[in-house]
């Protein structure tokens, strides 16, 4: 078992997991429950067999060092894109994930198209479901296959199942969160989750991508290396977003500050 | 086109740092290849990590001069 694939999948899964579930729930109680699950479970379905077929096939054929040297690439795009959007969010210069906003608005678009509570399959419905998780759940399963099967020295299996244990996990954690509270997960803290993940998938593609360039990390034991890249872009991204926010006050201030000074101008020239 | 489109946005969605990750891998690619620039070897890892971290600030210097 490879705990720290498994933690990031888990991760990065139970984010894009809660971002489906929204859509999962609209459906579910302005269409109907059947139409909703059914969606949910084809596009889980064909999820794991594109993390089965896909994975496997990659880790057989292709060599493992020009095989770390690709997924490190992606990887690292990936994690880049995450941090600077929850960067972006920590500092305020982007507005956080709101699943309430969304769950208003898709339920109105709902009922707009006419559709109303029936028992049975609503075509719709299914369609609206799969899709939502699929393209949520696209992007975990890519994760899984790239973070999984980096990871493994021979056969590849070993990974990929530890990363497809930890989104299977966080899956299960989701629909059990929502089947019990009934409502957007609204106190999931996406940002947090998000930037974790950022964090993780940008340490992994860099140290796999400086791998697959045969470069030799300078300590005895070269995977000790990830928790030091970790630390480093965790402590530039803090820096990253404390700069944010003073340049954001900062704004604000000369804005306020030029207002007062045309305010008082435009007075100047009233009085006679 | 539209399936250019949707890969880049799967994968990226930002120029800067699509431009940023592949200046730094064709740059590495070279120090890899070039006899000329087997000194800087050593130092692959090390300039990878400040190409992510120049790469990061970048963008995030272009989000903040583009909300004022």
């Amino acid at each position: 078992m490879q705990w720290a694939i498994a933690t990031a999948a888990f991760l990065a899964s139970a984010v894009e997991f809660v971002e489906a579930f929204t859509i999962v729930l609209v459906v579910g109680v302005t269409i109907n429950w059947r139409s909703s699950l059914l969606g949910a479970f084809a596009a889980a379905a064909t999820l794991a067999v594109i993390v089965a077929t896909l994975g496997v096939a990659l880790v057989k054929w292709v060599p493992i060092q020009d095989f770390r040297l690709v997924v490190g690439i992606i990887l690292i795009l990936f994690g880049l894109k995450w941090l600077k959007k929850a960067i972006l969010r920590y500092s305020g210069l982007k507005s956080l994930h709101d699943e309430e906003a969304i769950f208003e608005e898709t339920m109105a678009e709902i009922r707009a198209r006419g559709e109303t509570i029936a028992p049975r399959f609503q075509p719709f419905g299914v369609a609206l479901s799969y899709k939502s998780v699929l393209l949520e759940g696209l992007e975990v399963a890519f994760i899984v296959i790239t973070f999984g099967s980096s990871v493994t020295t021979s056969t590849g299996v070993n990974g990929i199942a530890s990363a497809a244990l930890g989104a299977a996990v966080a899956g299960l954690l989701v629909i059990a969160a929502g089947a019990i509270i009934r409502a957007p997960l609204t106190k999931v803290p996406e940002n947090t989750l998000k930037f974790v993940v950022g964090i993780m998938l940008t340490s992994f593609g860099t140290f796999w991508a400086a791998e697959g360039f045969s470069f030799e990390w300078p300590l005895p034991l070269p995977d000790a290396f990830i928790p030091i890249l970790a630390a480093l872009y965790l402590l530039v991204s803090y820096g990253l977003v404390s700069w944010l926010k003073w340049n954001k006050q900062h704004q604000l201030a000369t804005a306020s500050a030029n207002a007062t000074s045309v305010n008082a101008q435009e007075q100047e020239e009233v009085r006679p | 086109m539209k399936v250019i489109k949707a890969i880049y946005n799967f994968i990226v969605g930002d120029m800067i740092i699509l431009v940023g990750v592949v200046i730094a891998v064709l740059a590495l690619a070279l120090i890899n290849n070039v006899s000329a620039l087997s000194p800087l070897r050593p130092a692959t890892g090390f300039l990878l990590v400040a190409a992510v971290l120049v790469t990061l600030t970048a963008t995030l210097y272009r989000e903040a001069r583009g909300k004022r």
